[in-house]
């Protein structure tokens, strides 16, 4: 199959970057859309034109390194994937693709597609953590946890960090990434200890890092690729609400 | 790490003070529909003088107006009321100069079909309300309250509204304000943090109802008082 790109190029974060236009031939729709890009690198190299650079690390979906914006969409056009698990079949033969790297101010541009998403890592710092025990790993039974809840908890838990919510968001907010790790560890019984300490800390740190706040549009929720949930930010309000009002003195 | 105290800091915090005034604005909204709906009660549910001389929606209607301006425990909620939503004009305005400054540089493709297009222009929405808004006002809340020139506010009400375009602009003003509370009554419950899955997906049914209710009330009013 064949296909247009026009994919950002941008020398560092301080230079101007445009669309530059590539035309692709003879690809295979089995193939995903980084491996699309390698075989684009390659041709580029052999020309002695320096590669595109994009992020990307295990290619199974898991690791939340891709990124991507792809005709508009974060992480493609499938919905609730990554764009290393998006593939070609997803697009028609003879299509334009407009390929932009992940955007917020929060997240400057280091190169081409490449981002810098340590604003995330900064949040996570913040709170996103328990006190525990150094040591051997506890007994796993040692505190009952209802199925329900640890079930509700680890679909929080599988926020991978990607960006595509903030990528998404219309006030580039991370307020779903922030809820997902606030509700994961609010829902356990060993999150309680920071419970109130954390989501102020990590709202402060959001706030910090430059994000912006929720709009409850619902966008971030309909790009996750592990399907996190919008009642998750709602969630993250109350706990917000509760630590405010809430002494424990 | 500086943590900023209190319910109205935060990102999340200004989100609160979003939803409180927000909520006492519907709650304002709510009476005002219902003081409106006096207009165009038919002259005929009035069989016989029931209270205080009035005998039909014009004596009804002015009767109500002056309880409005005299009684002094509604003076004290019409205070609460301006306060409220000059807080929410000036919030919306921080909140979105906040997130202006966050937004990276602009995607040279934007695809919409995730989120609906009255939760992302809730900011043109409310622009289009506060400029009907001070049209509403000049009208009758400054000539019959302030400058207290007109004391029939019935009349005034009906003359006003026998020009088509001051019609349009009222059907404007209300169609902007029906898809505002759609957006923004769930918006301000999730902003509040009330988040029980089965509450949530009942108050966004609510909120539409109650916003489709409200629109079609409020907006049958000018048209019912145009052809009468």
């Amino acid at each position: 199959m064949k296909l247009t790109l026009k994919i950002w190029r941008q020398e560092n974060a301080k230079s101007k970057g445009k669309m530059v236009t590539y035309k692709m031939s003879d690809l295979s729709e089995d193939m995903s859309f980084l491996e699309m890009l390698d075989v684009l690198n390659q041709s580029l190299a052999i020309k002695g034109e320096r590669v595109i650079e994009f992020d990307h690390d295990c290619r199974e979906g898991i690791c939340g390194q891709c990124s991507l914006v792809i005709n508009g969409q974060a992480h493609g056009p499938e919905s609730h994937y990554t764009t290393c698990q998006t593939h070609l079949r997803s697009f028609k033969d003879g299509d334009t693709l407009f390929v932009e790297p992940f955007r917020a101010n929060s997240f400057p541009v280091i190169r081409d597609l490449k981002v810098d998403r340590s604003s995330m890592d900064k949040i996570i710092q913040a709170g996103g953590y328990i006190s525990s025990f150094t040591g051997m790993a506890p007994e796993a039974n040692a505190i009952p946890i209802h199925h329900d809840i640890a079930e509700s908890a680890f679909d929080s838990a599988a926020c991978i960090g990607c960006g595509a919510c903030v990528a998404t968001c219309k006030n580039s907010s991370a307020a779903l990434f922030v809820s997902a790790k606030i509700s994961h560890l609010a829902k356990l019984p060993q999150g309680k200890v920071e419970r109130e300490e954390r989501v102020q800390w990590m709202v402060n740190a959001h706030d910090n890092e430059g994000f912006g706040s929720c709009s409850n549009t619902g966008a971030c929720a309909m790009v996750c690729p592990q399907e996190v949930q919008l009642i998750d930010i709602t969630r993250m309000n109350y706990e917000y609400n509760r630590a405010v009002c809430h002494s424990k003195e | 790490m500086a943590v900023k105290k209190g319910l109205f800091k935060t990102s999340v915090g200004r989100k609160n003070l979003m939803a409180f005034t927000g909520l006492f604005i519907i709650f304002f909204l709510v009476i005002h529909l219902i003081g409106n709906l006096i207009l165009v009660i038919p002259n005929s549910f009035f069989p016989i003088e029931f209270w205080n001389n009035v005998a039909n929606g014009h004596d009804m209607y002015n009767a109500y107006s002056h309880f409005l301006v005299h009684f002094w425990p509604v003076t004290i909620v019409a205070y609460i009321l301006y306060v409220a939503i000059i807080t929410h004009i000036i919030d919306a305005l921080l909140i979105t100069l906040q997130n202006k400054k966050s937004q990276g540089e602009k995607y040279i493709v934007t695809d919409n079909s995730t989120s609906s297009w009255y939760s992302r222009n809730m900011g043109i929405l409310g622009t289009v309300i506060g400029v009907f808004l001070v049209i509403h006002m000049a009208q009758f809340w400054l000539q019959y309250k302030v400058l207290k020139v007109e004391h029939d506010l019935y009349e005034l009400v009906l003359a006003t509204l026998k020009t088509w375009w001051f019609v349009l602009v009222y059907e404007i003003g209300i169609i902007a304000l029906g898809f505002h509370l759609v957006h923004g009554i769930e918006s301000a419950h999730r902003s509040l943090g009330i988040y029980p899955k089965k509450i949530m997906n009942t108050i966004k049914y609510i909120a539409l109802c109650f916003s489709l209710v409200m629109a079609i009330l409020y907006a049958i009013i000018p048209i019912i008082l145009y052809f009468k």
